[in-house]
């Protein structure tokens, strides 16, 4: 053999014969001596399963000497229950069926009482007329493979359980989200006397609470008030800013109803929270009364709007407007911001509709640029002009469905107004 | 998508940032960071140049307001040039040309 870089020797031949008898020397064992100690089990039986032969190997993983194993036992006394099972049922016909079988895991006693993991092989020895004669099989010592097997199972049970939890919290965490959520919204809209209200909410994402809120609330009399808007952010932090903004209005217009001083007390509050500390936060707002007049039985509507999208009004004629609103900033930004009032009184089949930027900022196709928009918000509106409020929002809700995933912001709904046949109710 | 671009050169009047790209939820960051560690000095203009500003959401107003702030708290002032029409009308709707300063050029 020439190391690396050698070269060729001309007595190369003989080194050759001379590395062979050395390589024999090493290799002094016999093929006996092989069999016995060979670093796997080696056993023979006869075709009944009597032991005719066996190795020093397995003798020692069974602690069994060769006298007692050899003549007297069977193949099968060496397996546990299970294993005996397995080779009545699977083992042995398949065996006999094919002639061989390979690899299979079965566990083998021990003296002491332990058991061995184990892959066992066989195959079947033949005569000369091709009837069987014995079964020769060996035995490989599978306790490390054995070990990494119930080590991947065990990992993968702790897996599983883990994701299990991981749903769980989910589940539970969602859950909170949906009542923290629904903690940011009237349950239901109260009874207006000679109005109808219906209102609509979708949230974009249940992970990312919203920050889109509206209410409606009596104000004392038969007056009542009404607010929608869209505080900045998302998540937890958003919710809180929405909580407060919600409370505050409704605070404020109990105070006074007048919707410029709802909205400045609002800023006061958010500045004073947020931005005074260096961390500013709004949000956009339109908040209003309703205050009808029992002679005609009309509605003035008095708002005031925080940076929000105009208001529209829905004519029973089939008409549509917005009620501009343009130059009110939004609340919570500079410690004394200006809000800019709009007056509108509705009649039967009118109806106020206010809603947040996700309408008209859905995506209605891939482009990022290409939004739904005011004038088609406008165009929709006037061909709903004259429905009651609550089909204006099923329309509208039908809307935003068919937006699908150009619509990923929350949006709220709110419609307020006057059925062509005044319903009867307790207070009229 | 394009992302947030953001170029800085100093004048004489004040830093200008020259913004490109979509002001929205995902890219605003990097303007925030870059308006936190901004040098200003009191007296200064800072100037944001939007003329390359594809899409502006609540989050890029967010992110405006925020400028607005940080030039307050260095006795500087702020001052928006090229705002692009759909931008422009944002600002509008939330009343926020009225408290910045909005300029047709650098």
């Amino acid at each position: 053999m020439c190391a690396a870089g050698e070269q060729p020797d001309p007595q190369d031949d003989d080194r050759n014969g001379a590395d062979t008898a050395s390589f024999a020397a090493l290799l002094e064992d016999s093929a006996e001596e092989l069999y016995d100690h060979a670093p796997c089990g080696y056993l023979s039986t006869l075709m009944d399963g009597t032991i005719a032969k066996i190795n020093a190997t397995l003798l020692d993983w069974l602690g069994l000497t060769r006298e007692s194993v050899v003549g007297r036992m069977r193949f099968t006394d060496l397996l546990t229950v299970g294993g005996k099972l397995y080779h009545e049922t699977h083992f042995a016909p398949l065996l006999r069926m094919q002639g061989e079988i390979s690899g299979i895991a079965m566990e083998i006693k021990q003296a002491g009482g332990g058991r061995l993991a184990v892959l066992v092989s066989s195959v079947v020895k033949h005569g000369s007329t091709g009837e069987p004669l014995l079964i020769r099989t060996t035995v490989f010592d599978a306790r490390d493979r054995r070990a990494y097997e119930e080590e991947l199972l065990r990992g993968r049970r702790e897996a599983e359980e883990a994701r299990r939890q991981a749903e769980a919290d989910r589940a539970r965490l969602q859950e909170a989200l949906v009542v923290l959520q629904q903690s940011l919204l009237p349950d239901s809209l109260p009874p207006i006397p000679g109005m109808e209200a219906a209102a609509y909410y979708h949230t974009a994402s249940p992970e990312r609470l919203g920050g889109d809120f509206y209410d409606v609330f009596p104000l004392g009399g038969r007056r009542f008030g009404f607010f929608i808007g869209d505080v900045c952010g998302k998540g937890p932090q958003a919710a809180t800013l929405t909580s407060l903004t919600r409370y505050t209005l409704r605070a404020a217009a109990m105070h006074d109803a007048d919707p410029v001083a709802a909205l400045t007390t609002l800023n006061e509050v958010l500045h004073e929270r947020y931005a005074a500390g260096g961390d500013p936060r709004y949000c956009t707002a339109v908040f209003g009364t309703l205050e009808p007049d029992p002679v005609s039985g009309r509605i003035t509507v008095h708002l005031a709007s925080g940076g929000h999208p105009p208001a529209l009004v829905l004519r029973s004629q089939g008409t549509a407007a917005f009620l501009p609103t343009p130059g009110g900033l939004l609340v919570g930004v500079v410690p004394a911001a200006g809000f800019t009032t709009a007056c509108t009184d509705l009649g039967p089949g009118d109806t106020l509709l206010l809603y947040t930027d996700g309408l008209t900022e859905a995506r209605t196709s891939e482009a990022r640029t290409s939004l739904y928009g005011d004038e088609a918000l406008l165009a929709f509106a006037a061909r709903h002009a004259g429905e009651p409020p609550r089909t204006v929002i099923k329309a509208l809700t039908d809307l935003l469905h068919s937006f699908g995933d150009g619509l990923d912001d929350d949006t709220a709904l709110l419609a307020l107004g006057i059925p062509t046949t005044i319903p009867h109710t307790k207070d009229s | 998508m394009s992302p947030l671009k953001i170029s800085h050169r100093d004048t004489a009047t004040g830093p200008v940032l020259e913004i490109s790209g979509e002001l929205d939820y995902t890219h605003v960051t990097d303007l925030r960071e870059r308006l936190t560690t901004l040098a200003l000095q009191p007296g200064q203009r800072l100037v944001l140049d939007l003329a390359g500003v594809t899409f502006c959401d609540s989050s890029g107003i967010t992110a405006l307001i925020a400028a607005h702030s940080r030039a307050r708290t260095a006795q500087a002032d702020i001052a928006l040039t090229a705002v692009p029409t759909h931008t422009m009308h944002v600002l509008r709707m939330v009343g926020l040309d009225q408290i910045l300063t909005i300029s047709a050029q650098t």
